[in-house]
């Protein structure tokens, strides 16, 4: 067994004494609250076991599932959804194609848009409130219902919008995925990237993230090249060769990969670092595990167009 | 008079009442400000060892019982942008800590929520945070990502019933709040209140935890702080923010560290050391009705007296009625 496949057993390994009896993870490796995000990502990252946890994984997943097609933060949250809901639809696209709890979740996606997309809003942001420099009519999903839309949830809604519709999108499927591929573009930072939001605020612009453009630019592989694309995935690229933060350098990598781009150095360098008990996190060991192991079993965040 | 008049002045008086009984009756559960509150202003040139001294003498002024208690010191720790003073200093935030453990609490936790980026570990090792901790054997706990609890608010400002917060401050004995003193573009001033937005979990409500925004900045602070004790505050004004803050201000040289067992007075400290006037910042005008004072004489003294400086703190033409006339 070689090197690398060594360090992916050990993670795999962290990651399964994770789990929790209701099937979930939580994001510490001592929590006992189950949350969607580190659960997700876990799945994804476990899918190809062959034992019974991708399976607990599942079933949690689907228990967790809301009345009105969303899914929750956490265990024991609110019911009336939020970004993660993206998330969970992909890692059941990805881990286990039941039909009716997919469409239910994609259902609640397409009702969920940000609050600038409302007439009164968009009047509003470009008349009386102008500080923050952004076009209202294109909008993206917000991390919880009546608010602005953000770059990741829009990220990750439109990751799981292209999953599911690869071959035959339905006309709102397309209208929401044009417009969420506009609104991405339309609030990149100057300088390529993304922010958590809005590019320029009160006329100084914003400097970018490192997940939020991965995610941003996971979102847009297979839309047509331009120079927002181009000089952003620059940026990360020139950006990762000084990140030693597991996370960032795991979303980077994902990104890197699905557009083509050179990930041996970063993923050496979280190699590197990711060989001890360093990472407490569950979500962070789930995309560290998803990232080091794209080239051998695909990177599940790449949409084939 | 005709009866018909009398039962239309009766019904009019009746629907003004329930329309206006909302914004007369109090918003808040009960008064919980102190008599009096203190204060102690201290002079710091720089961030250095040595403030772990001068920060244990300034301690010393508050008789501070915390034995066998768990501390948790929640700096101001927003993103890092390479020279931009942004965050609470990491050798601050190791000097308080080092002092109460010193005053024989049980525990020190330093925990923080980002409200801008979602690595919190890449804000931690590039702000020098990491190696700080380190050090100093400090745990972390990242907020955003912590276990929550559904808890109820004890004011409703925003009109919220409850927010979901984290079980590690919850659970400590005594909150700190470490804010960086900045102007800030949406609040006016960003000090130890407003620093409670870092406690806000974003794993439920977003980076940044954009529903505080819409339900209104100033009404979240009040309900937050109402419902999250701060038990002291130690806030970093050696470099200090004006302008545009909270991220891309420009940093100004204060010297002060501001230390309090009331926030409310802390803040109306603070905004006074910035050249600005506490009470026309909204949050710090209300929870001085139920939280704290903010008037200078219900706040005794300690240390170094409050000096208003010549030029008061820029802030964005939104809140210039912030600045003290004639200063």
């Amino acid at each position: 067994m070689n090197r690398e496949s060594t360090l992916l057993r050990f993670l795999e390994q962290r990651l399964v004494t994770c789990q929790l009896p209701s099937g979930g993870w939580g994001f510490g490796r001592h929590s006992s609250q189950p949350a969607l995000e580190p659960t997700c990502l876990s799945l994804l990252a476990l899918r190809a076991r062959p034992d019974s946890v991708p399976e607990r994984g599942l079933r949690f997943l689907l228990h967790a599932q809301n009345p009105n097609g969303s899914w929750p933060a956490f265990g024991g949250d609110d019911r009336d959804g939020c970004w993660a809901t993206a998330l969970a639809v992909t890692a059941l696209v990805n881990c286990a194609q039941v039909t009716p709890p997919i469409d239910r979740g994609l259902g609640w996606l397409l009702k969920s848009r940000g609050r600038e997309s409302h007439w009164l809003w968009k009047w509003k942001f470009r008349t009386a409130d102008t500080r923050v420099r952004f076009n209202p009519d294109k909008f993206g999903w917000p991390w919880i219902p009546g608010t602005c839309s953000w770059v990741v949830p829009t990220a990750f809604s439109l990751l799981a919008l292209k999953h599911n519709s690869v071959c035959c999108p339905t006309r709102e499927v397309s209208f929401r995925i044009e417009c969420g591929v506009e609104m991405l573009l339309d609030r990149a930072c100057p300088d390529g990237g993304w922010n958590a939001g809005n590019g320029v605020v009160y006329g100084v612009p914003l400097a970018p993230h490192l997940d939020a453009t991965a995610a941003a630019l996971l979102a847009l592989r297979g839309e047509q090249p331009n120079e927002i694309i181009a000089t952003s995935l620059d940026w990360l690229e020139q950006r990762t060769g000084t990140c030693s933060a597991p996370w960032s350098l795991a979303w980077s990598i994902l990104a890197l990969d699905a557009h083509g781009r050179s990930t041996e150095a970063p993923i050496a360098t979280l190699a590197a670092i990711s060989g001890t008990d360093a990472i407490d996190d569950c979500a962070t060991i789930a995309v560290v595990l998803l990232a080091l192991g794209c080239s051998i079993e695909g990177n599940v965040f790449r949409v084939t167009s | 008079m005709t009866r018909r008049a009398v039962l239309a002045g009766s019904v009019g008086i009746a629907a003004g009442c329930a329309t206006a009984a909302p914004f007369l009756l109090p918003r808040y559960d009960e008064v919980r400000k102190p008599a009096r509150s203190r204060v102690a202003v201290l002079i710091a040139e720089s961030y250095t060892p040595e403030l772990e001294r001068e920060l244990w003498k300034a301690l010393q002024l508050f008789n501070l019982d915390i034995h066998g208690k768990s501390v948790l010191l929640k700096p101001n720790l927003v993103d890092y942008i390479p020279g931009n003073y942004i965050n609470t200093h990491p050798l601050l935030v190791a000097a308080a800590a080092e002092c109460f453990r010193r005053l024989g609490c049980a525990s020190v936790t330093v925990a923080e929520g980002p409200g801008h980026q979602r690595d919190t570990q890449l804000v931690l090792a590039e702000s020098g945070f990491e190696t700080e901790l380190k050090k100093q054997g400090l745990p972390f706990t990242d907020l955003n990502r912590d276990e929550l609890v559904e808890t109820q608010l004890r004011s409703t400002y925003t009109g919220l019933n409850h927010l979901w917060l984290p079980r590690t401050v919850l659970s400590a004995d005594f909150v700190v709040s470490m804010p960086k003193m900045k102007a800030h573009h949406w609040a006016g001033v960003t000090l130890s209140m407003k620093n409670m937005f870092g406690v806000v979990p974003g794993t439920k409500y977003g980076w940044p935890k954009n529903l505080l925004h819409w339900r209104g900045i100033q009404q979240s602070i009040v309900d937050i702080c109402a419902t999250v004790p701060i038990h002291f505050v130690i806030a970093d004004g050696i470099m200090a923010m004006e302008g545009d803050g909270p991220l891309n201000g420009t940093p100004r040289r204060l010297g002060r560290v501001v230390l309090a067992d009331d926030p409310v007075a802390a803040d109306a400290t603070c905004a006074r050391l910035m050249g600005l006037t506490p009470e026309r910042v909204p949050h710090i005008r209300e929870a001085a009705k139920f939280l704290g004072n903010s008037s200078a004489a219900a706040i005794e003294q300690l240390g170094e007296p409050v000096t208003v400086p010549a030029a008061p703190f820029d802030v964005v033409p939104e809140f210039q009625y912030l600045r003290i006339a004639g200063s």
